[in-house]
Parts: C-alpha cells; sequence; structure tokens
C-alpha cells in the first residue's frame, strides 16, 4: 500500500517537482530579498550566483572537497554580491528606476562573458557526494534520490535560517528596519547604508546556495546555468509577490509541481510557457503578487 | 545645549532656511514657531543631517554636526521623532523600540522596562503593529522609541499635529515632565503654538525661512506684534 | 526657421544616405548596412517605450519573432504579393500581441515589467518549436524566398564589373535604410505631437498626467502597442532579406533584448540620432571589438588570449557588459548626450 503511493506516478512527479520548486524558491528568495532591501530588482542574480559557484566548485580540481568547494562559493557569493552593491549599486540609489534594471543586466552580460572565457562554455559536472539514482521502494523507484533529498535539504536548511535572521535576531531587526523606512532608521542611529550592503551579501550567499545546489542537477555548472532557473524564480517571485519571501518559497515550489506535471504528461518544450502565461495571469489579476498585503504601508 | 549659526539652506532654487540663528539652552524646552512652510521642518532635519546646508553652523554639545551622517548625530545623543511621527507600521509597539534601542547602543531589556512604566499603554500593545494604533498612541511610541537611547537632545517636529485638544495636552504634559526628569534639552517645532508655549521656556519664530525672535517662552506668547507671524494662535 | 532647418538636415540625411549605399563596394558593407537599417528599427521602437513613457522592456526580440514569422507565414501562402502587405501585415500582428502584452504591463512598475518581457522573450521561442509544428515548421523555421533587386535596379550598375550578390545587397540596404527613415521621420513627427507630449508627461509624472485627464493606462499600452508594431517590422525585414525565421534566428532570441537595451542606452535613451549610432555600433560591434582588442594589447596573440583561448570570442560582451555598467553610471544619456554636453561646453568656451 505504501509502497504504491511511493512509486505512483502523481506522487513521483509532485516529490520532483519539489525537488526543482525548491530551488526555485531558492532564487526567488534572493530576488525578494535584494528588492524588499533596496528596491532593485537584480537581473544579474543568475550569473552572481553562477560565477560565484565556479570559483568553489573548480576548487574541487584543486583537491578540495565537495564541502570546502561549497563553502568558498557561499563565502564568495557574500562577498561578491555585498562588493557589487557598494560599487555598482549605490551610485543608483534615488535615480529612475530603470537606471538599476540597466545596470545589472550590464553585469548579467560581463558575467556570462568572462565565465565562458575563463570557464569554457562546457559544462562542468562536479561529483556530488550523493547518489543521484532514486530510492527504491519493493524494486520500484520513488520520486526522490539522496541527491535530491540533499538539494530540497539544503534549500529549506537555508530558507529557514534566513527566516529566523530575519524575524528573530535584532540584527535582521534592524535589516528590515532599514529596508522599510530609511530614513527613520537612520534619526535612530542605524547604519542603513552598512545594512543594505549586509542585505546584498546575504542574498548573494543564498543565490550561491541554489548555485551549488543546481550545479549538481544533470546540467551541471555552465555559464548560462541559471538563466532558465532565474526566470522561473523571477516568475515566482512575481508571482508571489516581491515583497514576501512565503510567497516566493510557496510558488516556486507550486511552479516546480506544475512544470514537473507537465513534462510528464504533456510536453516539456511547454512547461516553460505556461509558466510564463502563469505569470502574466497573475500579474493581470493581482499586479502586486498573490501574497503581498494589498497596501503596504509605509511610515 | 545646542546652537545654530548663521544658518541658510535651500531646496535648488528654494531658500527655505535664510541666515537662522537659535540657541538652545541644556535643559530647556525652546519652541520654533511658525505657519506653513516656515522652515521648521527643514530647520530638524538639517540638525539631523538629512539636509546639507548651503552655510551656517550647528553645534551640540560641544559637537559640530555639519558635514556628520544621521546616524552618526543620532548616535551623538540627538533623538529626533519626525513630522508624522516615523513609527513604522510594519513593526510592532515592541519591535519599534527595540530599533530604536538597538541604534543607540543602549540596553534593549532595561529600556523597555523603563519606558513601558512611563508610557502603560505601550506595554498593553506591545505585541500589536505600530499600523493598529491611534494617533496618540503613536505619539507616546515615537517618543518612547526616541527616550529609549536615552538622549541628551531632543527634537521634536510638530508632536501635536492631527490629534485632539485633550491628547495634545497630554503629549504636550508627557514632554515637560520628561524634560524635567531627565535634564533633556528639547526643541519643540509647532504650528499649535498655544500648548507649545505653555510648555515652553523660550521660544523663537521662523517666518519664511528668516528666525524673528528667540525669547522667553512667556515674552513671546505675550507679544502681540508676533502672533500674526505664527498662524496657529487663532484668536 | 528651425522647421525648415529641420526640412533641410532630412533631406541631406537622406541623399548622404543613398549616396552612401549606392556607392558601397563590399557586400559585407551592404549587408550589415541592411541589418543596421532593421536594428534602428527595433532600437526606436525601444528607445520610445523607455525614454517617452518611462517604461523599460527586455522582450522586444519576443515582438520581432512575431513580426518576422508573421511576414514569412503571408508570404509563403501569398507568393507574388507585393512585399509591401507582408510587413503591413507582421506590423499588425505584433501590434496585437503588444496590446495582450502590454494590457498587464500597464498596470505594472518598471521592474515587474522588465522581468515579464524577459519571461515572454524567454518563453517564446518555444512556441514555433511546440505549436503548430506544419505550419510554423518546428525548429527549421519557414524558409521563403529573399526579397531581390528588380531589373530596373541592376541597369543601374555595371553588371559586368559588380556582382550581382553585391548589387542585390545595395537594393535590400537601400529597401532597409529608405524604411528607416520613414520610422524615423514618423518619430520624430510623434515626438512633438501631442500623443508623444502626453506621454513624457505619463512619464514624468503620472499624478500630473491623471489630472489633466490622461487616461495612465491607455496612453501606457499605446506606447507598448507602438513598440511592439516597430520591433515586428524589425523582424519583418531581416526575415525578407535573409529567407527564413526560425527559432534560432539570433535576433529573435532574448540575448538580442539585451543587446537591443545595451545599444539604446550606450545611444542615448529617447533619442532619434542615438538609435542610428547605436544601431551601427550593433552592426559594427564585432568589428569594434576586435580593433580595441588589437590596440589595447588583448588580441588574441597576446598573453592573456595565450591563457585564455577562450577571451577572444567573449570579448564582444565584456566590453558591452562593462560599457553598459560606466554609461548608466557615469553618462547615463549615453553617446549624445556626452556629445551634446561636449558641445555645450565649447559654445559656453567660445562665448566667453
Ligand atoms: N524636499 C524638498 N524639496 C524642495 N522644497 C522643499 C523640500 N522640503 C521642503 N521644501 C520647501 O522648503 C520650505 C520649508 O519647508 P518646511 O517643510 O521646512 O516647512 P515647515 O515649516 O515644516 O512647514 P509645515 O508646517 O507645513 O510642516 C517650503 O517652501 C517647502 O516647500
Ligand atoms: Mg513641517
Amino acid at each position: 500500500m505504501i509502497a504504491n503511493i511511493l512509486t505512483n506516478r502523481i506522487v513521483n512527479d509532485i516529490a520532483g517537482g519539489t525537488a526543482q520548486g525548491v530551488i526555485i524558491g531558492l532564487v526567488a528568495l534572493c530576488l525578494v530579498l535584494v528588492w524588499r532591501a533596496t528596491r532593485v530588482l537584480n537581473f544579474a542574480q543568475g550569473p552572481m550566483a553562477m560565477f560565484v559557484t565556479y570559483i568553489g566548485m573548480t576548487q574541487m580540481d584543486h583537491h578540495a572537497n565537495f564541502w570546502v568547494a561549497a563553502a568558498i562559493s557561499v563565502a564568495v557569493g557574500f562577498i561578491f554580491s555585498a562588493l557589487t552593491e557598494i560599487v555598482i549599486v549605490k551610485p543608483l540609489y534615488h535615480k529612475a528606476e530603470i537606471n538599476p534594471i540597466v545596470v545589472m543586466v550590464g553585469m548579467f552580460t560581463l558575467l556570462e562573458a568572462v565565465a565562458s572565457a575563463v570557464w569554457t562554455n562546457i559544462p562542468r559536472y562536479p561529483t556530488a557526494p550523493f547518489s543521484s539514482i532514486n530510492f527504491q521502494s519493493e524494486g520500484n523507484p520513488t520520486g526522490l534520490s539522496p541527491l535530491s533529498t540533499f538539494q530540497i535539504g539544503a534549500a529549506l536548511a537555508i530558507m529557514t535560517l534566513v527566516a529566523i535572521l530575519f524575524n528573530y535576531t535584532s540584527l535582521g531587526l534592524k535589516l528590515r528596519a532599514s529596508a522599510l523606512a530609511p530614513e527613520v532608521s537612520k534619526l535612530l542611529g542605524i547604519r542603513v547604508g552598512r545594512l543594505l550592503t549586509l542585505g546584498w551579501g546575504i542574498a548573494g550567499a543564498v543565490g550561491a546556495v541554489a548555485g551549488v545546489v543546481i550545479s549538481l542537477n544533470p546540467g551541471g555548472l555552465a555559464p548560462n546555468m541559471l538563466d532558465a532557473m532565474f526566470i522561473l524564480g523571477f516568475i515566482a517571485a512575481a508571482i508571489g509577490g516581491l515583497d514576501s519571501p512565503l510567497g516566493a518559497l510557496v510558488s516556486g515550489i507550486v511552479i516546480g509541481v506544475v512544470m514537473q506535471l507537465i513534462n510528464d504528461y504533456w510536453n516539456s518544450n511547454y512547461a516553460d510557457m505556461v509558466a510564463v502565461v502563469l505569470l502574466v495571469v497573475v500579474l493581470m489579476l493581482r499586479p502586486q503578487g498573490i501574497f503581498t498585503k494589498n497596501s503596504t504601508r509605509r511610515v | 545645549m545646542i546652537s545654530i549659526s548663521h544658518l541658510s539652506v535651500a531646496y535648488g532654487a528654494i531658500v527655505a532656511l535664510d541666515d537662522v540663528s537659535i540657541e538652545a539652552p541644556t535643559g530647556a524646552i525652546t519652541a520654533v514657531l511658525g505657519a506653513n512652510g516656515a522652515g521648521k521642518t527643514t530647520l530638524l532635519r538639517t540638525i539631523s543631517g538629512l539636509v546639507k546646508p548651503r552655510s551656517g553652523s550647528i553645534t551640540a554639545n560641544g559637537h559640530a554636526l555639519i558635514g556628520e551622517r544621521p546616524d552618526t548625530i543620532a548616535r551623538l545623543g540627538i533623538a529626533h521623532v519626525p513630522e508624522g511621527r516615523g513609527v513604522i507600521a510594519e513593526f510592532t509597539v515592541e519591535e519599534n523600540l527595540r530599533l530604536g534601542a538597538l541604534g543607540a547602543k543602549t540596553n534593549v531589556t532595561a529600556g523597555l522596562e523603563e519606558q513601558y512604566t512611563l508610557f502603560p499603554v505601550l506595554k498593553e500593545r506591545r505585541k500589536q503593529y505600530a499600523a493598529q494604533l491611534s494617533g496618540g498612541e503613536r505619539q507616546m511610541l515615537a517618543l518612547g522609541r526616541a527616550m529609549i537611547a536615552n538622549p541628551q537632545i531632543l527634537l521634536l517636529d510638530e508632536p501635536s499635529l492631527g490629534l485632539a485638544p485633550l491628547v495634545t495636552q497630554d503629549i504636550m504634559n508627557t514632554i515637560k515632565t520628561l524634560c524635567a526628569n531627565s535634564g533633556l534639552t528639547v526643541i519643540l517645532v509647532e504650528q499649535n503654538a498655544k500648548s507649545a508655549l505653555k510648555i515652553s521656556d523660550y521660544a523663537a519664530v521662523l517666518h519664511v525661512g528668516k528666525s524673528i525672535a528667540v525669547r522667553p517662552a512667556a515674552e513671546v506668547a505675550a507679544d502681540e506684534s508676533l502672533r500674526s507671524y505664527y498662524l496657529g494662535m487663532a484668536e | 526657421m528651425s522647421g525648415t532647418f529641420k526640412r533641410l538636415a532630412w533631406v541631406l540625411g537622406g541623399l548622404v544616405a543613398a549616396i552612401a549605399v549606392a556607392s558601397i563596394q563590399s557586400g559585407t558593407d551592404a549587408a550589415n548596412l541592411t541589418k543596421a537599417g532593421a536594428y534602428c528599427i527595433a532600437l526606436v521602437g525601444l528607445s520610445f517605450l523607455t525614454g517617452w513613457s518611462g517604461q523599460i522592456s527586455i522582450g522586444n526580440s519576443g515582438f520581432m519573432l512575431v513580426g518576422g514569422y508573421s511576414a514569412a507565414f503571408w508570404t509563403l501562402h501569398h507568393p507574388g504579393e507585393p512585399v509591401a502587405i507582408s510587413m503591413i501585415v507582421a506590423i499588425a500582428v505584433s501590434a496585437f500581441v503588444g496590446l495582450i502584452i502590454g494590457m498587464p504591463a500597464t498596470r505594472l512598475r518598471g521592474p515587474y515589467l522588465a522581468g515579464m518581457t524577459l519571461a515572454f522573450a524567454v518563453a517564446l521561442p518555444y512556441v514555433p518549436q511546440s505549436f503548430a509544428v506544419s505550419t510554423l515548421g518546428g525548429s527549421q523555421g519557414l524558409t521563403i524566398t529573399p526579397l531581390s533587386a528588380p531589373q530596373w535596379f541592376f541597369n543601374l550598375f555595371d553588371t559586368n564589373n559588380t556582382l550581382p550578390v553585391v548589387i542585390n545587397s545595395r537594393f535590400t540596404a537601400m529597401v532597409s535604410v529608405v524604411i528607416a527613415a520613414l520610422v524615423l521621420w514618423l518619430m520624430s513627427n510623434l515626438f512633438t505631437s501631442k500623443t508623444g507630449r502626453a506621454m513624457r508627461l505619463v512619464r514624468d509624472n503620472d499624478v500630473a498626467a491623471e489630472l489633466v485627464g490622461l487616461h495612465l493606462g491607455r496612453t501606457r499600452a499605446q506606447a507598448f502597442v507602438l513598440t511592439a508594431a516597430l520591433s515586428g517590422l524589425a523582424g519583418a525585414l531581416l526575415v525578407m532579406v535573409s529567407g527564413t525565421a526560425s527559432p534560432s534566428t539570433y535576433e529573435f532570441g532574448f540575448t538580442f533584448s539585451i543587446a537591443l537595451l545595451t545599444l539604446m542606452v550606450l545611444g542615448g535613451i529617447g533619442s532619434l540620432s542615438g538609435a542610428i549610432i547605436a544601431a551601427l555600433l550593433g552592426v559594427y560591434s564585432l568589428q569594434i571589438t576586435t580593433w580595441i582588442t588589437d590596440h589595447t594589447g588583448l588580441g588574441p596573440d597576446s598573453w592573456v588570449s595565450a591563457k585564455l583561448p577562450n577571451l577572444a570570442p567573449n570579448m564582444e560582451n565584456i566590453l558591452f557588459g562593462i560599457l553598459l555598467i560606466v554609461t548608466m553610471i557615469f553618462a547615463p544619456r549615453g553617446i549624445v548626450g556626452l556629445a551634446t554636453g561636449l558641445r555645450q561646453k565649447l559654445i559656453s568656451v567660445t562665448r566667453r
């Protein structure tokens, strides 16, 4: 009976879709973090994560083990994102809304080109410490493998950490205040500029986790590996509402599952289109996303 | 003691403050009166470092303030309750208060305790979102959040804005008590001149960017010729 | 006075362009000019949207795809009909798609809109690959007879000394430049018209715009439809010349949307002359990059390239990425803005 459920086609799709969906949610979370902090939609989120994933994971060629390489990616992700904020984003606050968009698009182009120049376009396949062969139940495969379980676990763990940081710590309170009411925060003695940089840094670290986790997928590590993921992450973030971390996670999972079902029962080419159609429909009905409260009150 | 001398501020072509000099003595309440657009808010924002002046100087307890960042100025012991109170609506009452203590790096637990005894209503509502508070309660929260930083100087921008006369009275009395108990130097910007003059020691009048007088509050209140400059005193 | 001057400038510009096209010796340059005409049209469309209605789109390659496919489809099913009709059909269809995409767009703020259009551009090439494969040609795309020069055009040249291919390229270049000039002229009129002013008001101050009775959503949607129509025309032009519309056409992929955005910013947002400069920059970017790398010691023979053999093919994008960031931070009005600034400085210096 349980074995039947575990190996049922739909259940398998839901499990596999959740594994991908959680990663989409993770990418969406990065976008939401940066958006909430600085009202910038980071179009270079994907390439930034890709770039630092390369920096860390290629250390495995120099005999670093997987965990050390992943840790390097995350640390570099933090530093790189924080530096990006200081050097090219700070000059653009209080400028027209499209200026930061354009700059981050420039960053997108630059990083993908540099990555391709340094590491070529041939994908690399970091060896994961987990098997990608699905768990078996009475001889039939279930929807999850040790690898995908690890991917889900890592993504959820990072999200939980971020949630705790933002909601239950003093630092989180200051971060949220700097994002919501920068001027009032300054008047209270809070170093807003520094906290915004920190916010970018955290998003960069989360992005690096997403990058590492995605590099273990069959597509491997490639300069454009996060392009599709970024689009899906954006769709998830926009559907959930760019201000809502929980919305990002939930819509990420929903999109992952829906796409998996479409892949399995219909045609894999349709999956991306369905996501876009979903986005257009949601934005037509609720431009601010599903999970954002109608009017976010400002002081 | 905070002294402002020959301060001029402009927003592009609009001159908001023109050669303004005001002194606010330690431990006293100095009211700054003036009609809409007189430059009262600009004055406080310049003290706090949010606005860069064209010329002039501001010193507070021996520190030159001009050119310092707003957060540095705040940590020098200058608390600013901005126009419209500036409570963060998405935060609970307690989160707002904690933020004040965190910014000033003062003890959070002791500070909360102190403010809750001072403003019992805030203790009752500590888990509620600031968005759900009444105007008077919000003003209490803003005051509490400023006081939790143990400031030496308190800048208040129209605390009576949008409050009923009785609530205004209440707030004004609270300010008076705070000042008397802790030797606080207060600059109180108001359009509601009558209420402000009642609790103030000194008063200055701003009129289209120029300071007209800094004299004992009672004198200002008695001076008929000054009344036309601040519209708050409808009689 | 300034009106006469303007008209004179148009005529002069047209003459210079015509002479330039007719005297092109190399087929590559003629082909590049053809492309530049199409790019210019697409850039004017995007520049108008961003510079004049304050919206941003990273999805115009999608509209180009729609236009390109529509033109190819129509031509296939109505052989022998004038090319102009295919173009008009392309404009109409892409304008319609622009309306559909523009509808939510009117309610969205910058970043949402940018992300949504990007998603559209990414997903669109999958449509002909997955749907109606028999009518849209699947991943092969549609193939038509490319535009060729009529006899009278051949008669203008000494066919013994010039290859027919080159004459043909000259013809397509001429067609492309003429259409681009027409678009530029129409748009310059639109910029000064009532609609143009309305759009500027919506961009600068939507509250004021509503107060004077402008319908924000409608104005924004109009801008979007216009952008889509121009992009569609550009796509159709490319297809008519090359003879193929396929999902893998460079100009139909989302990277071209990004390239368009980059070029527009470099040229100067909202400026017509900026669009012309940007279009030329776009088609000659590889040559420009090569020139730069050769003169800075970063070329294929340099020590850097010895270490990173993959650097050379990526140099173009590296340069453009850096240029885009630097331009946006230090010279947000692009090349045209820099030139205007320089001219004003010169004038003020000479006046002194
Ligand atoms: N950010 C700004 N940009 C341009 N002008 C400004 C700005 N802030 C204030 N002003 C102008 O400066 C002048 C003084 O404004 P300020 O807000 O200091 O007046 P106020 O005395 O606080 O008025 P009120 O009683 O209405 O609050 C006004 O003419 C106002 O229009
Ligand atoms: Mg004011």
